[in-house]
């Protein structure tokens, strides 16, 4: 009961303090709506789309028909424009990419026997990545040309002809071959021009339309948990809005911003005077410690809580709550544990919270506080293993959008809870033997 | 029944021995002051009392049990020197926060909050803030938590330091009727008269012995010095030698009989233009014990 008392008071002292309330709350709700906004092209289903200069130099029916399905295609913005200042777009970054469709597209694009022509394709060095997503969908626009050709037979004439003319002229001295290819081709010009003519009649009536034929009917599947799941592709895959990977950042500035907080009031507490009298009394040195440890852990607790809520109300949506609060829990021991050990680190108030800053700086940096971990260099990525919040933020994104199992989850819960009792062993230890006089 | 006992108390911090040795005893009702130059010795053997250290060697008992165990600090009040205060909290948040670190909850509760409100003079504001209180305020208040769940032993530590007339004059008052209702006080300070006007007897420390312990008559009548006489002469004799030197018509000098001094040297003719005796004090038995160097 008297660890309760203790615990309320420091709550209460910490948030009649304005700016330590600011720290914990404001300041936090600032930084994931701020981030939020910044990832808003990051989730899966609102991925920005590609601006593609489309400089056509054919002006064919074919070439028109490319560029209707590249328009089709929702992630691609496709624009009119001439070579040269399309290339200046690209590089000052005003468009994605450009492409450029050439003379004699129309002739043989489509005809998957014949040498195809040959598109070119600029894009901005710094979204590179994203050409390879561009070529895939010119591929697709490509197969549907396939399709146009057979929609309109009399294109192959031209081509049986030639190929007629090819066979007849040329130096072969075997007479039956001439006779037998040529009769095929005759045979073969007939019966495209015969379908020609009806698919023509049957245009008239509505029932008959021909139906469009489709190189391919490709349809998307999510198949990010089959690649590598450590890429940042994958794992950008399966966020589903902007606030997923900016609120669980927020909760841990929450975090930083309460054993910041409580790390210099253990500090106050000595200098003020206020120690001594809580000595003087019959609570023990482990009571307060105690005490100050629960009112940081309620203190985190309801952090992560607040910030869960505003991300609940702007759309995220945890895949588990229980996984959510077990992660909150852990991450409030883990930083339970790191306030009592900044707490010792100074002998003043302001001694202790340089330190402190300092300290949560480096681990804010390195665990993902700023930048996500997914994007950082590897060797970052591997440096962040050292911080505390890496793993605090994985495994509250592992029960927001990550959908971790449990068993994923058991390595960030152990790294924590060893982290939170360690650092409640030095912190207590070292602030008894200090106020012992 | 000795209500505080400390016998042969030695506590040292490396090299440097804070207590060497310091006994004595208090009995139930009394006012002992503690006084002494910083450094003396004062602040360890309050820490001794209160159970924040656990000494070196001899023993310290504070109603019969060891301050290091919880039960027995339930019977000790204290107001360290610094304000030990929540400034964010309300007189009355801290009060009642301070009780139930001692158990206290429920009518109980509310009555020694209440109670300790009307002794600090601080109904009136006791839902505002700490930290918009008056120094004067904030020093009753500090008197007030200490005693807020009615402790048997009240330690105070330099009550006064920093407050106005009326603040003080409030406190003075305030521990008078503490120890009419028997209280027993320990109480540190810096300033003489309070001393002099508050406490039964006084212990005199320095450099962490234990130099006298007695009542204020009695440590004068054992050291005090001589008595001052301070004169503005109006006119001397020339063949008339002054006990002092004369300095723009004013003159200093310490005598064992003052009063026969000043008859000899009216009767050889000095004209006094106005005169002061004054009798040893117990500042000057203070600073005959420990000394006029200055301290850290």
């Amino acid at each position: 009961m008297h660890v309760v008392h203790l615990a309320l008071k420091d709550l209460k002292l910490l948030f009649r303090n304005r700016m330590a309330a600011f720290f914990i709350l404001g300041f936090p709700v600032m930084m994931g709506l701020f981030f939020g906004m910044m990832m808003s092209g990051m989730s899966s289903g609102k991925r920005g789309k590609m601006e593609i200069a489309v400089i056509d130099q054919d002006n064919s029916r074919i070439s028109a028909r490319f560029i209707e399905a590249l328009r089709k295609n929702e992630n691609i913005n496709v624009i009119a424009d001439e070579l040269e200042h399309a290339k200046e777009s690209v590089r000052k970054a005003q468009r994605t990419g450009l492409l450029v469709i050439p003379n004699g597209f129309g002739e043989t694009a489509g005809f998957m026997w014949e040498l195809q022509p040959e598109i070119e394709l600029g894009m901005d060095p710094s979204r590179s990545a994203e050409g390879a997503m561009l070529q895939g969908f010119i591929m697709q626009a490509t197969g549907e040309l396939i399709g146009e050709r057979f929609n309109h037979p009399q294109d192959f004439l031209p081509h049986i002809s030639k190929a007629k003319e090819a066979l007849m002229t040329s130096n072969t001295d075997n007479l039956l071959m001439k006779q037998v290819g040529g009769a095929f081709f005759d045979s073969l010009s007939h019966m495209i021009e015969s379908a020609d003519k009806w698919q023509r009649q049957a245009g008239t009536n509505p029932d008959n339309q021909p139906t469009s034929m489709h190189f391919a009917n490709v349809k998307s599947l999510d198949i990010s948990r089959h690649i590598d799941p450590s890429s940042a592709e994958a794992q950008t895959k399966k966020i589903r809005t902007r606030w997923d990977i900016s609120f669980p950042q927020a909760m841990l500035w929450g975090v930083l911003g309460s054993i910041a907080g409580f790390s210099a009031s253990i500090a106050r507490e000595r200098t003020s005077g206020t120690l001594v009298r809580l000595q003087s009394s019959p609570l023990s040195r482990m009571h307060i410690m105690l005490g100050k440890a629960l009112a940081c852990f309620l203190a985190v607790i309801l952090v992560i809580s607040v910030m869960l809520v505003i991300g609940l109300f702007l759309g995220m949506r945890p895949t588990s709550f229980t996984k959510l609060a077990a992660a909150s829990g852990c991450t409030a021991i883990c930083f339970v544990g790191i306030m009592l050990t900044i707490s010792v680190l100074g002998k003043t108030e302001q001694g202790v919270e340089g330190v402190g800053w300092s300290i949560n700086m480096v681990m804010a940096m390195l665990g993902g506080c700023m930048i996500p971990v997914m994007f950082m260099p590897a060797v970052f990525q591997k440096l962040s293993v050292f911080s505390p919040i890496r793993w605090s933020i994985l495994s509250i994104e592992g029960a927001i959008w990550r959908d971790f199992s449990w068993s994923e989850l058991a390595l960030p819960f152990t790294i924590m809870l060893v982290v939170g009792i360690v650092g409640f062993g030095i912190g207590t230890s070292i602030l008894v033997r200090r106020t012992t006089v | 029944m000795r209500v505080i006992t400390v016998c042969s108390l030695e506590q040292s911090y490396g090299s440097l021995k804070a207590v060497d040795g310091v006994s004595f005893e208090i009995p139930r009702g009394q006012t002992l002051g503690l006084l002494g130059p910083n450094g003396a010795g004062k602040s360890t053997t309050i820490h001794a009392l209160i159970g924040l250290l656990k000494p070196d060697r001899g023993e310290v008992r504070v109603m019969g049990g060891d301050p290091w165990h919880a039960e027995t600090r339930r019977s000790i009040g204290i107001a360290p020197q610094s304000l030990s205060l929540y400034e964010e909290l309300t007189g009355y948040e801290n009060l009642s926060f301070f009780a139930r670190t001692f158990g206290l909850s429920g009518g109980r509760l509310r009555d020694r909050v209440g109670w300790s409100l009307k002794f600090a003079g601080l109904e009136d504001r006791a839902r505002h803030r700490v930290d918009t209180y008056s120094g004067g305020m904030k020093r009753r208040l500090n008197i007030a938590v200490a005693l807020v769940h009615q402790p048997s032993v009240l330690l105070l530590d330099e009550p006064t330091v920093g407050v106005d007339p009326q603040s003080r004059n409030h406190i003075f008052e305030s521990i008078a009727e503490l120890k009419n209702e028997g209280l027993t006080i320990l109480y540190t300070t810096h300033y003489m008269e309070e001393a002099a006007r508050l406490c039964d007897r006084i212990a005199i420390m320095d450099r962490g012995k234990l130099l006298a312990l007695d009542s204020v008559a009695a440590l004068i009548r054992q050291h005090g010095c001589a008595s001052q006489i301070v004169a503005e002469i109006e006119s001397t004799p020339s063949d008339v030698q002054l006990p002092g030197q004369l300095i723009e018509g004013r003159i200093q000098f310490a005598c064992d009989r003052p009063l026969e001094e000043v008859a000899r040297l009216s009767a050889l003719g000095v004209q006094f233009q106005s005169l002061q005796i004054k009798g040893p004090d117990l500042e000057s038995v203070f600073l005959m014990l420990t000394g006029r160097s200055l301290r850290d």
